[in-house]
């Protein structure tokens, strides 16, 4: 079965090449139709072959076939009622397990457009569907030549006892403890369809300039699966983060790890690249920021899977160096920038676009700031994160940037972008003079003063407090709120900040009831009936909008959960009864045990009861799991929710001289979550398809156009 | 266009490229750390007062989680053999979920003029299915854990002393020990099954088992990956 699975990559890949070949040979001669067609049918095999080598590798774990060595590493020793899903998840626990879905996912993509546009067979579609096999390609030869990433590697005959069992050096082999959480069993997959799928503005932005086709074509034919893939990019960075929040066990969700950053700079670029899709298809402009927004994000959707596998940078969880790895995804990196930036040089005056900026206060300007802020960003993060891998003479070289500076840079831009986006729906197209802007502004301004005066009262009564005593701890935490700057910078950047969010959240909040006003009062039906029209009809702007309120959200929530947390190390008696004051919570510690686990496993756990002003708010029983086989210790953090804050605590150790914890209260974590999940659902109202909409888009040659072949 | 607007736009844009690029010039020269391997690290003296940040695998019984601050010793992460220089680590920061002997801890922090890294940041590396066939323990870091060990099931590693291999039957198998020469802690090992192929003196072997009143009882015996 193992061959059989190779065999299956090698038809993949064999496709990918026949397909690359036939659609150019299609588009270059006259009489091509069949030889693009044959093109189309190649696209279906790749994608069936790699469907039935994800069938074999996903039986041989249900199976246990311990003789796939990638089985015998992965397969999850778990006995619990999840235990299906860990034996699912074990495809893509390793690197070359989640290589193979990464491939598949693109191949289904793949797929799907050619479903899509075969009965069209317009040459846009035909070179969007052959960059998409280049890519395809590329992913299928690097598992089949790079030992590392091929997944269908037999397991040595010593390992294995005549029944199948593993013996030896493999005995302990298995799916890391770590991976063994229901976040980490849609974490990876989510991501890897928002990396798949981000191929395809790619693949047909390159499409637009082989056939020098500016007309909005290729954006409609992409925008949605781009709105999707960003949700799916979104919604695993969202699993990452609650996955290191409860499992890792250091308090906090982001780090500016470097495989962190990895997901995030794709995402970054992606904002921009939808917005400017939206001046693309709305206003006719933004089209080089388009095609240079595409590649780029590609080439960062490449550089993170670059940075986890190539080995180059220290990270939580990058893999091994492997060469093929390293110079493939670098060639890919820079062809892809490179295509996309000599073919707009081919191209320039076609795709120039009408670009009205005639002054700082229109609606062109916010989205072009947008742009600017998004991109900078992303290349930024990009070039911090590989810092260290670089030569000394660049700035930074052989230096490793901590997550300090990457917050230094993060808050006054971040908070900036939030006005931006606050700013923005009040503004007019072309320019907005004052009054205009006053009339749009008053009542928004007043739900604006009402949430900013409730958060600064939040602010005033808990934020503050906490930074008073953390800023003169000598604890690495309190020393590193010091170091971020004066108390009134620190402390004005975050009213500013509540501000921006506030700002941002009222504003467009008054769009949604200014919007469903006007209707129901030109259609004369109720304002809720109104505003249900709006949200389900205008999908695009409705879901855009959600999302812009998501942001506001969220950037109150990181204020409190990043800028201001209380972080502690208590050691207390044994004695049951004993109490402790964090911050404004009594801490009694209640009694301790220690489990032996049937699978030998040792798990000792504390109890602690919770309250504040004498009222019990709950139980904790944080603790700590050694492992029999690996005799490695996991501390299991326990988290306590309230509406406004998180109480985070981890038990470092037991000694005859006390019980020693660590205690973090996280404020307004809750809405860095609730934000978060407002941006999906906003952005997946958006990416929602329209009923009956058929893309028959790209029959006519539209204006801008100069296909050479435009058919039907 | 309108060129005013034009010129608007690019001064604008200027300002916050200068504006972020100014931070993060400032903030990461003053924060930025050399990252480079244990051994160079640990002999560069020029790094002395520096941020540095440096990866290496934790030393099994370095450390005592419950002392704040932390101390242990990290040993470079390819240095099997346990021959290389290794570095202390003094740490403030909350002690990620992992940490534990054999784990590779990534630390940050300024080297002192003792050698010593006063560490602010660690991330221990997710052990991913790559290093778990290196994870055992070696057997002088085992029998150093004394008495507690006792009876528990582990994976350790060490070398087949010279002339110590047996015939099954005749009680202990072969004798194990710290160094491929023979020499460093030692330890009888008893097994019952069959030893594996190639499997000759000086070959480091990886075995699971439990240690019983001065033996090593194997349950499996493997030569160790990298020699097949």
């Amino acid at each position: 079965m193992v061959t059989f699975g190779l065999l299956l990559l090698g038809v993949a890949l064999l496709a990918s090449v026949v397909s690359v070949g036939s659609l150019l040979m299609g588009h270059m001669s006259s009489e091509g139709d069949g030889l693009t067609k044959f093109g189309y049918y190649c696209t279906y095999v790749a994608a069936g072959a790699l469907s039935i080598s994800i069938v074999v590798m996903v039986s041989a774990f249900f199976g246990t076939d311990f003789t796939f060595r990638y089985v015998a590493e992965n397969h999850s020793p778990d006995v619990s009622n999840l235990a299906w899903l860990y034996k699912l998840s074990g495809l893509w626990a390793g690197r070359e397990g989640s290589f193979l879905l990464w491939t598949w996912v693109l191949s289904l993509f793949a797929a799907w457009i050619a479903h899509r546009r075969f009965r069209s067979l317009d040459a846009l579609s035909n070179m969007g569907l052959m960059v998409t096999n280049v890519v395809l390609m590329l992913f299928s030869a690097g598992m089949l030549f790079s030992n590392p990433n091929n997944p269908f590697k037999v397991t040595p005959a010593e390992l294995l006892d005549s029944s199948g069992k593993l013996i030896g050096a493999a005995a302990s082999w298995g799916m890391n403890p770590l991976l063994q959480s229901p976040a980490m069993i849609f974490h990876p997959p989510t991501l890897f369809i928002g990396y798949a799928g981000l191929t395809i503005p790619f693949a047909f932005a390159i499409a637009a300039l082989i056939v020098n086709d500016s007309s909005k074509t290729w954006i409609d034919i992409v925008d949605r699966i781009t709105v999707f893939s960003w949700l799916f990019l979104g919604m695993g960075i969202g699993l990452g983060s609650i996955w290191a929040y409860t499992t890792l066990g250091w308090g906090g969700y982001w780090g500016w790890d470097p495989v962190e950053n990895a997901s995030l700079l794709p995402w970054l670029t992606g904002v921009a690249l939808l917005h400017s899709f939206t001046i693309y298809r709305k206003r006719d402009g933004f089209k080089r920021w388009a095609i240079m927004l595409s590649a780029v994000t590609f080439a960062l959707v490449i550089l993170g899977t670059f940075i986890t596998r190539s080995g180059i940078v220290q990270s939580v969880h990058a893999f091994e160096a492997d060469p093929v790895s390293l110079y493939l995804f670098l060639a890919m990196i820079v062809s892809a920038v490179l295509a996309a930036g000599i073919g707009l040089w081919a191209r320039w005056a076609n795709f120039g676009g009408n670009d009205e900026f005639d002054s700082l206060t229109g609606k062109e300007a916010a989205y072009y700031f947008t742009n600017v802020i998004m991109l900078v960003a992303g290349l930024l993060v990009a070039y911090l994160t590989i810092t260290s891998a670089l030569p000394t003479w660049l700035p930074f070289g052989k230096h490793a940037i901590p997550p300090t500076t990457f917050d230094a840079v993060a808050r006054p831009v971040g908070i900036l972008f939030a006005f931006i986006v606050g700013v923005c729906p009040l503004l007019s197209w072309r320019r907005t003079d004052g009054e205009t802007l006053w009339a749009r502004a008053k009542w928004p301004l007043v739900g604006a003063v009402v949430i900013f005066g409730l958060l600064m009262a939040e602010y005033a009564t808990a934020l503050l407090p906490i930074y008073n005593k953390m800023v003169v701890q000598t604890s690495t935490a309190g020393q590193k709120i010091a170091e971020a700057g004066p108390a009134w910078y620190y402390n004005g950047l975050a009213i500013l900040g509540l501000l921006a969010g506030s700002l941002l959240i009222a504003n467009t909040l008054s769009l949604f009831i200014t919007g469903a006003m006007k209707r129901a009062e030109a259609r004369e039906e109720s304002f809720g009936a109104a505003l249900w029209s709006i949200l389900t009809k205008a999908r695009s702007q409705s879901g855009g909008y959600l999302a812009h309120i998501g942001i506001g959200i969220i950037l109150i929530g990181l204020i409190g959960s990043a800028m201001f947390v209380f972080d502690n190390t208590y050691t207390i008696a044994q004695t049951p009864g004993t109490t402790f004051q964090v911050d404004q919570y009594t801490f009694t510690f209640v009694g301790s045990n220690e489990n032996t686990l049937a699978n030998g496993n040792q798990v000792s756990t504390l109890n602690l009861d919770v309250s504040r002003n004498g009222r019990k708010i709950g139980s904790m029983s944080p603790g700590q799991t050694t492992f029999a086989t690996t005799q490695q210790t996991r501390t299991d953090a326990k988290v306590l929710s309230e509406p406004l804050r998180d109480i985070f605590v981890t038990m470092q150790g037991v000694t005859d001289s006390g019980i020693t914890m660590n205690v973090k209260i996280n404020p307004l974590i809750w809405f860095s979550w609730s934000g978060f999940i407002l941006l999906l659902l906003g952005t997946g109202l958006a990416a929602w398809p329209k009923p009956g909409h058929a893309l028959v888009v790209a029959s006519a040659p539209a204006k801008g156009s100069s296909a050479k072949r435009a058919r039907r | 266009m309108n060129k005013r607007a034009r010129v608007r736009l690019i001064g604008v844009t200027l300002a916050i490229l200068v504006a972020v690029g100014a931070m993060v010039y400032y903030t990461g020269g003053k924060q930025g750390a050399y990252e480079g391997d244990l051994a160079s690290v640990s002999k560069d003296s020029s790094l002395v007062g520096k941020q540095v940040k440096v990866g290496g695998t934790v030393v099994a019984g370095s450390w005592d989680k419950q002392s704040n601050p932390m101390r242990f010793t990290i040993r470079g992460e390819k240095d099997t053999a346990q021959t290389g220089p290794t570095l202390k680590v003094v740490y403030t920061g909350t002690v990620p979920a992992t940490f534990g002997d054999g784990v590779v801890a990534i630390v940050t922090g300024k080297l002192g003029s003792d050698g010593t890294v006063a560490a602010t940041d660690m991330i221990t590396k997710c052990p991913s299915k790559y290093e778990s066939a290196t994870g055992a323990t070696p057997i002088a870091d085992l029998i150093g854990k004394g008495a507690s060990m006792e009876g528990k099931p582990v994976r350790t590693t060490g070398y087949v002393k010279p002339g110590s291999i047996a015939s099954v039957g005749s009680g202990d198998r072969f004798i194990a020990a710290q160094n491929p020469d023979g020499s460093g802690t030692t330890i009888p090992v008893t097994f019952s099954g069959v030893l594996p192929n190639g499997m000759k003196d000086g070959s480091q072997v990886v075995m699971g088992g439990t240690l019983s009143q001065g033996k090593f009882v194997a349950t499996s015996v493997a030569l160790e990956a990298a020699q097949k």
